[in-house]
């Protein structure tokens, strides 16, 4: 791992504050230096190719229409190990996908800031021909590249980084021209990282949204993006909820204006629908409880992230309605996939394909809204009254200090993520499919949800175990794991059951 | 097809397995799903978890004694990661430990036989393709360790 001298200016205690100007500047001129493209990192030059960026290629502006004309955008995933893929990638996603939103993923090296490692993918990469590497090292390539890779597409550009440490890769490509970067402190550290502490994930995006607020000063708005997908299994929407609040409050304090809020899709429409207007009503409760009344708050669905199966006529049919979930739910944007998923990374025409199917599900679904409907108003409650009771809560245990109450709740298991590899997330919360096909909670763990929220839950998981002869536990979450990827032979058989 | 065994029942030696996500990788869903089931099937299982180094496998596995390493990659990265895993074995004494690994092993959809032989070439016992459930993953075990006994390599097919 890339090291130089530590900062001479000692870290305060955690706090949800602004860092500090000569902090922020020490851990500056620190962190450009772990790597040699750091060096080209130039602020004033970054602000001034902003302000000559055309509004379609700004994705804090690009959000805000879409959001004043009700619009779902199309955003997909991607990224290659060399400049040249990359480039063909972005060019084919923008051109023949019609991408809204054009997307930069780094690979898993850069994500965890193994730059030499990542070095040897693009020498690799090279040689065979394909890509070896997950997505585009960021870092490796620098600013220049950066700005060539934003003029050679005319949509806006956002970076999909899966990190915790995003404080270098955040750099070079806001400097480079890209104006939405994926990636927070909670979701981030509890679902990509094994052994970083909280702690240390909520001061490494301090320092990234705090750099935005600095553009921002300049009269520079950039979009920061929540990943309230966490670790893509099952995640009931108030987890996600949960998560999308208080790293949204945490991202306000230190400046941030345009921070946009992900959940990945339940596949259930009225549970989704119902996720999309409480998170969006429940991140604007809580900004205006903490005094923030002017921080937009998009929110965006991403197709299914847990298992994909085989076929890809299945796939085909989950993007659709991926895609009409997304825009009868309201959503801002939608993040789309492709058949390939169960196999890994797909090709450009098949990531270009998943855009067009998807696009062509949100045009027909454009004005259908579910706001009147018994079931969603039900739904929507219910996640509201899941969520408060884990805000509250995590924010009484910090004494109103949203980064500590964080910590501290997590450590207690009142904060907890399903799946997460993390060693300090408890993990023993345990989500399960019920047979309507709503993500419910089968084990809360340690979560203090309210008890008569969680007899709604138990009582429609101990139906579906009943009709389907399974054991009520934790079979059940294992079992959800992988239904959307079972065969649909199985999942809807062709002859009667009995 | 063997002749029914006629000796009184022993106690089958307990194998060990050592479990893992190799690399920069975090999907640990499948990975923990698995070890659950082989440790449910009898097995004693030493559980990695996400992100770990591939010396890390070796290191464990000479700790634990272990009969078998199985090694699970999910984000393409697989192939630069697993390149002279089977060398580490042997340079730590573990020249024929069985080797297995299983996911989305390399960027991009390609047809199966070719990645497989990737990863055959590379020293691994097995391979299994994406989407491989649990229980063929006991049914390989169970009849490699049996072949083992045999003096061969694995079982056939």
């Amino acid at each position: 791992m890339p090291e130089s001298a530590a900062p001479e200016t000692a870290a305060p205690p955690l706090s949800e504050a602004a860092l500090a100007e000569d902090f922020f500047q020490a851990e500056r001129k620190h962190n450009l230096a772990r790597w040699p493209t750091g060096a080209d990192v130039d602020f004033e030059a970054a602000v001034e190719l902003h302000r000559a960026l055309p509004r379609h290629k700004q994705l804090a502006w690009v959000m805000r229409e879409a959001d004043r004309e009700r619009r779902c955008l199309t955003q997909p995933r991607g990224g290659f190990g060399t400049f040249e893929m990359h480039r063909d990638l972005m060019v084919t996603l923008d051109r023949e996908g019609l991408a809204d939103v054009v997307p930069t993923t780094t690979d898993s090296y850069t994500r965890n800031e193994q730059w030499q490692l990542a070095q040897r993918g693009i020498e690799e990469s090279e040689k065979a021909g394909r890509s070896l590497l997950n997505g585009y090292p960021m870092v490796n390539y620098g600013v220049a590249k950066a700005r060539e890779l934003i003029a050679s597409i005319d949509k806006p550009a956002i970076m999909l980084t899966g990190t915790s440490m995003p404080k270098l890769t955040g750099e070079i490509s806001y400097a480079g021209g890209y104006t939405g970067y994926l990636g927070s402190a909670i979701a981030y550290t509890t679902s990509y990282t094994k052994e970083l502490s909280i702690e240390q994930g909520i001061r490494n995006y301090q320092y990234l949204d705090r750099l935005v607020a600095q553009y921002q000063a300049q009269g520079i708005e950039l979009h920061r993006r929540q990943p309230g997908f966490l670790t893509g299994t099952n995640i009931p929407p108030s987890i996600a909820i949960v998560t999308c609040v208080l790293d949204c409050l945490l991202a306000a304090a230190q400046g941030v204006r345009n921070y946009g809020l992900e959940m990945g899709e339940t596949l259930h429409l009225v549970q989704d629908a119902a996720a999309v207007a409480a998170c969006r009503e429940l991140c604007q409760e809580y900004l205006a409880r903490k005094g923030y009344r002017d921080v937009f708050t998009p929110v965006t669905l991403l197709h299914w992230m847990g298992a994909w199966p085989q076929d890809e006529a299945q796939c085909a049919a989950m993007v659709a309605y991926g895609g009409t979930l997304a825009a009868i739910a309201g959503a801002n944007s939608v993040t789309t996939k492709s058949t390939h998923e169960a196999f890994g990374i797909p090709t450009p025409q098949a990531n270009a394909e998943g855009l067009r199917i998807t696009r062509t599900a949100v045009y027909m679904a454009r004005n259908i809204r579910l706001d009147s409907m018994p079931e969603f108003q039900f739904e929507r409650d219910l996640i509201k009254r899941e969520a408060r009771a884990i805000l509250d809560k995590t924010l009484e245990m910090g004494d109103g200090d949203t980064a500590v109450g964080t910590v501290r709740a997590f450590a207690a298991g009142v904060l907890d993520i399903p799946w997460s590899p993390n060693r300090h997330v408890k993990s023993r919360v345990m989500p399960a499919r019920d047979g309507d096909g709503c993500l419910r909670i089968v084990d809360p763990g340690l979560m203090p949800f309210p008890r008569e929220v969680m007899e709604i839950h138990r009582d429609k998981l101990q139906r579906h175990a009943r009709r389907t002869r399974q054991p009520f536990g934790h079979e059940l979450a294992v079992a959800s794991v992988y239904e959307m990827a079972e065969p649909i032979a199985k999942l809807l058989p062709d002859r009667p059951r009995g | 097809m063997p002749a029914a065994d006629t000796r009184p029942h022993l106690p089958q030696h307990q194998k060990t397995l050592v479990t893992g996500v190799i690399g920069s990788d975090t999907h640990i869903v499948g990975n923990r799903i698995l070890s659950m089931a082989l440790e449910q099937a009898g097995y004693k299982v030493a559980t990695l978890g996400a992100l770990t180094p591939a010396a890390d496998f070796i290191k464990a596995a000479v700790e634990t004694a272990a009969d078998a390493i199985m090694v699970s990659s999910l984000y393409g990265q697989g192939e630069l990661d697993c390149r002279g895993f089977r060398e580490l074995c042997i340079e730590a004494g573990l020249d024929d430990i069985l080797l297995y690994v299983g996911g989305n092993l390399v960027v991009g959809k390609h047809p199966w036989p070719e990645i497989e032989k990737i990863f055959l070439d590379m020293g691994f016992d097995r391979a299994a393709a994406p989407g491989t459930r649990v229980e063929t993953v006991l049914d390989w075990l169970a009849r490699d360790f049996a072949a083992r006994e045999q003096g061969l390599r694995r079982a056939a097919g």
